[in-house]
């Protein structure tokens, strides 16, 4: 029989690409869950449900037809603490207890460093990673919830790591940092954190844990950009000095950050302003934290996505995605 | 973490499993690789993170010709990054033949061929920022990348072998971060090591003399000791430290300083090319990965063979700086900049010759009829070299007349004669100074000789060019500016018999068990390759070897508490990267 999977946030990057897997499977039957209206190009075979996923009476609604669910709601902080509250409190109403498959992060993890394991203490203390401490602090009172940390998601519609550093490394605004970014990039291929995601929806012994998700030898962040950078033809790689970053994260990104912002409230999308670098990114890109990925290889049973692999798709559909008559970048 | 020996209490005793003396490429590349483990590493530095003159000081001596070879404290750096901190990033391996015994070079052969190093190769390129580890233009340029002389087709150079550039990276300023954040890492700065301490039997170290300028002592022991203090430097070390050895530790066979190499560098010639301009390419391509790469004219392996020469490489080169006559307004202008270039950069540029009032008012007049070409110039190197982190990494002028000079540099073959030795004056801690005799062979003049022959008759057998110059000239111009600064080499030669060398193929001195040597000092010839990337790869050797031996110690000393030293004899064969 087929299982019955709600996918909150389908609209969102890992949600789509996870409602697309579901339904070339077998073994499940997705029902994708947004915000907003089903869009005009979207396939219509696929069951399609609306409504706000903060809303507690909506959710169980829902949940009454599914026999699991997979929460990858993004947003404010507020959405993602607020959402994982109302999914959690609804699924433990429900007569038979579906399995919650929780989306986190490993921004939990904060400023930590080393090799980090899924026990590791949650030290994030940023607005993102509180909510999704405190989301995942929802999970931990519900027995059949698994929580998900991925690392940096790349691949097809990663908007973040995908398009925004395909930008970037076209515009040489970053390439190889030098001591700048000798930081451990926790890259996971999207298939992969799909695969995860199915792996736990099937496995029996998986309920109650956390998995870090993140390939087994991952590049440092210089690594990744140099090897993207070739991959999209965008070289010679520009060294960017110490200067230069400051320039960009310090001086460069608030006014651009009040500029994007001032812009989008007056719904004037068109002017195109160049994507601030927050100074976040430069702690990130240095930071020394690898995640421990012993557990979901050995529970899990994944096999990551080789870096050159990977890179060879993201690079296919960055490429097509700026093509002109090619599919939209997000 | 990094310390300051003055902040600590006097008569400290510090203690670690590997004790490293020497933060410059190969000390910082050493202790990088013991990130991440339980191993206890000491890092003992000299100097601080700036320059500081009675630090520097310290590396004072003499010469026995300033003709023929630069200060002891020149081209060398004693602070923290070492001489990575001033060094001009040029990257190349060691070739296949650098380590073959060759009948007709005295005292070569290494005791492993290049395949040993070849694992630690790309790691010490990485170290050094140099990109991939590919050292031809076939293989680093997706086109082949442009030839440096269209036509030029030669049975007995190539010019498809590259040189690669570091930005130049300071290992200091690069690497310092991950080392203080390093739980097992402990850099300790000013900590001049003033002696090494062996134990009563002369077979192990027990420690090390720790001193500061200011007078505090600490002590250092560790269950294993590097020596990564530069060519010069290990050698004083070892000579200094008699108590136990009176003829220096490693010295029974009075090897320790002998051997002494550099390499035989300089400008000759006039080179015209019967072609084109746009058929010469001498300047720098860069790779994918953002690394100037520039073709030399590498003497063939077979060459060197059939005709016994050694090793030897040689570039396109703008003419003469301080000549005028080459009407250049940018050479003219680097000419009249010379007070604003570095000692060991400007005395290559401007040479040994004296100014004349009429001489700089001709190399004026140059810069000031060619004012756009000069201010472009300058502007790139401004852009390009003082504000770039990746910095652009030598002076090139490509020539309207097609007239260029040849820039050669060549393997300086070991001779027990060139040798540095303990003065009788002595340094601010007490140390004996050291007194550099530097020397040259005839072999060495007959190398340089017969392959700038060889390479005017190959241009003249293809017909691209056009070398003139004078053969009486050659011995002067490889010696104008003396032994080619900065390359320290064979002071404590490798081999695998004690009576022929200091270390054996390990880097571990000969008869004490627990000390090694890091660093050009143990290499038994001197190729034409500049010695950094080399000295980076044998460094990261060393550390693999010493990581499994540092376990060896651990698991001996839980099977058998009084055997834990025992490890340390036996060979790191299994050791991998």
């Amino acid at each position: 029989m087929s299982l019955r999977v709600l996918v909150l946030g389908a609209d969102g990057f890992i949600g789509g690409q996870l409602v697309a897997a579901l339904t070339a499977a077998d073994w499940a039957t997705p029902i994708a869950a947004g915000r907003r209206p089903r869009a005009a190009s979207a396939d219509d075979s696929i069951a399609r449900l609306q409504f706000d996923a903060t809303d507690q009476a909506a959710l169980a609604h829902a949940l009454q037809g599914a026999d699991a669910v997979v929460n990858c709601i993004s947003g404010s902080g507020a959405t993602i603490e607020s959402s994982a509250r109302a999914l959690l409190a609804a699924a433990a109403r429900q007569p038979r207890a579906p399995r919650v498959v929780h989306m986190s992060s490993m921004a939990v993890y904060g400023a930590a460093s080393g090799l980090v394991s899924e026990s590791a203490p949650l030290r994030g203390a940023d607005a993102y990673a509180l909510a999704k401490i405190a989301a995942e602090a929802h999970c931990s009172r519900y027995p059949q919830a698994v929580v998900l940390r991925p690392g940096i998601v790349y691949g097809p519609r990663s908007r973040q790591w995908t398009e925004r550093v395909g930008r970037w490394l076209l515009q040489r605004r970053v390439g190889d940092l030098g001591a700048a970014g000798d930081g451990c990039c926790n890259l996971v291929y999207v298939d992969d954190v799909v695969s995860a995601i199915a792996q736990c929806l099937r496995l029996a012994g998986v309920a109650g844990q956390a998995f870090n998700l993140a390939m087994a030898q991952p590049p440092s962040w210089n690594d990744y950009f140099v090897a993207f950078a070739r991959q999209l033809g965008a070289v010679p790689v520009a060294r960017i000095g110490r200067r230069r970053l400051k320039l960009e994260t310090r001086l460069l990104a608030p006014p651009l950050k009040i500029a994007e912002i001032l812009l989008g409230k007056a719904r004037m999308h068109s002017i195109p302003l160049p994507e601030p670098i927050p100074p976040s990114l430069l702690r990130l890109w240095q930071q020394d934290m690898r995640l421990d990925v012993a557990r979901a290889e050995l529970l899990l049973q994944l096999r990551w996505t080789a870096l050159a692999d990977g890179l060879v798709q993201a690079a296919r559909w960055f490429q097509a995605a700026r093509a002109p008559a090619g599919p939209r970048a997000q | 973490m990094i310390l300051d020996t003055n902040n600590l209490p006097e008569g400290r005793a510090l203690s670690a499993d590997v004790c490293i003396v020497g933060a410059g490429a190969a000390g910082i590349s050493m202790a990088l690789q013991f990130i991440g483990s339980d191993i206890e590493v000491l890092l003992l530095e000299s100097g601080a993170f700036e320059e500081e003159p009675d630090t520097q000081a310290l590396y004072a001596g003499a010469v026995a010709s300033e003709l023929l070879h630069s200060p002891p404290d020149r081209y060398r750096q004693r602070r923290f990054g070492g001489t990575t901190t001033i060094w001009g990033g040029r990257c190349m391996p060691f070739d296949p033949i650098d380590f073959e015994r060759r009948d007709y070079v005295a005292h070569s052969g290494w005791p492993f061929a290049r395949e040993v190093l070849l694992p630690y190769y790309p790691a010490a390129n990485r170290l050094c920022e140099a990109g991939d580890f590919s050292y031809t233009a076939a293989a680093s340029f997706r086109d082949g990348g442009r030839p440096m002389i269209e036509g030029f087709e030669s049975c007995c150079f190539s010019s498809d072998t590259l040189e690669r550039f570091s930005c130049p990276t300071d290992f200091g300023a690069r690497y310092g971060e991950r080392l203080r954040a390093a739980p097992n890492i402990t850099v300790l700065l000013h900590a001049n090591v003033s002696a090494i301490r062996l134990r009563a039997a002369g077979d192990r170290v027990a420690s090390l003399d720790v001193r500061t300028l200011g007078g505090k002592r600490v002590e250092a022991r560790a269950g294993h000791y590097v020596l990564a203090a530069g060519g010069l430097e290990v050698a004083r070390l070892l000579l200094a430290s008699r108590d136990i050895q009176p003829d220096g530790i490693g010295n029974q066979h009075d090897l320790v300083g002998r051997y002494y190499m550099c390499h035989l560098a300089g400008t000759i010639g006039a080179l015209r090319i019967l072609k084109p301009a746009s058929a010469v390419h001498h300047g720098y391509e860069i790779s994918e990965e953002g690394v100037y790469c520039r073709r030399r004219l590498a003497l063939r392996p077979e060459t060197q063979r059939a005709q016994r020469l050694g090793n030897f490489v040689a570039r396109l080169h703008h003419p003469r700086i301080t000549d005028p006559a080459h009407r250049s307004s940018v050479l003219s202008l680097l000419y009249l900049a010379k007070p604003f270039i570095p000692y060991e950069y400007s005395k290559r540029l401007h040479g040994d010759e004296h100014a004349t009032l009429a001489g700089w008012l001709r190399h004026l007049g140059n810069v000031v009829t060619g004012p756009f070409e000069a201010l472009a110039f300058a502007w790139h190197l401004l852009r390009d070299r003082k504000l770039a982190e990746r910095k652009f990494p030598s002076i090139i002028v490509t020539s309207r007349a097609n007239l260029y000079s040849i820039d050669f540099h060549a393997e300086q073959q070991p001779e027990p004669s060139s040798r540095v030795l303990l003065d009788d004056a002595r340094d601010a801690l007490g140390m004996p100074r050291l007194r550099i005799d530097w020397r040259y062979t005839a072999g060495d003049v007959d190398t340089v000789q017969r392959a700038i022959a060889l390479l005017a008759a190959e241009f003249a057998r293809t017909g691209v060019g056009r070398l003139d110059y004078d053969t009486a000239t050659v011995e002067a111009e490889m010696t104008r500016y003396g032994a080619y600064g900065g390359h320290h080499i064979g002071t404590a030669r490798m081999g695998s018999d004690p009576r022929s060398s200091v270390v054996d193929s390990d880097c571990r001195v000969h008869g004490v068990d627990n000390l090694y040597i890091a660093g050009s000092a143990t290499f038994p010839t001197s190729s034409q390759a500049n010695p950094t990337l080399t000295v980076v790869a044998l460094s990261l050797r060393l550390a693999a070897q010493l990581r499994w031996l540092v376990r060896a110690d651990a698991a001996a000393a839980i099977i058998k508490p009084s055997a834990a030293p025992a490890a340390a004899g036996a060979l790191a064969a299994g050791a991998t990267p």
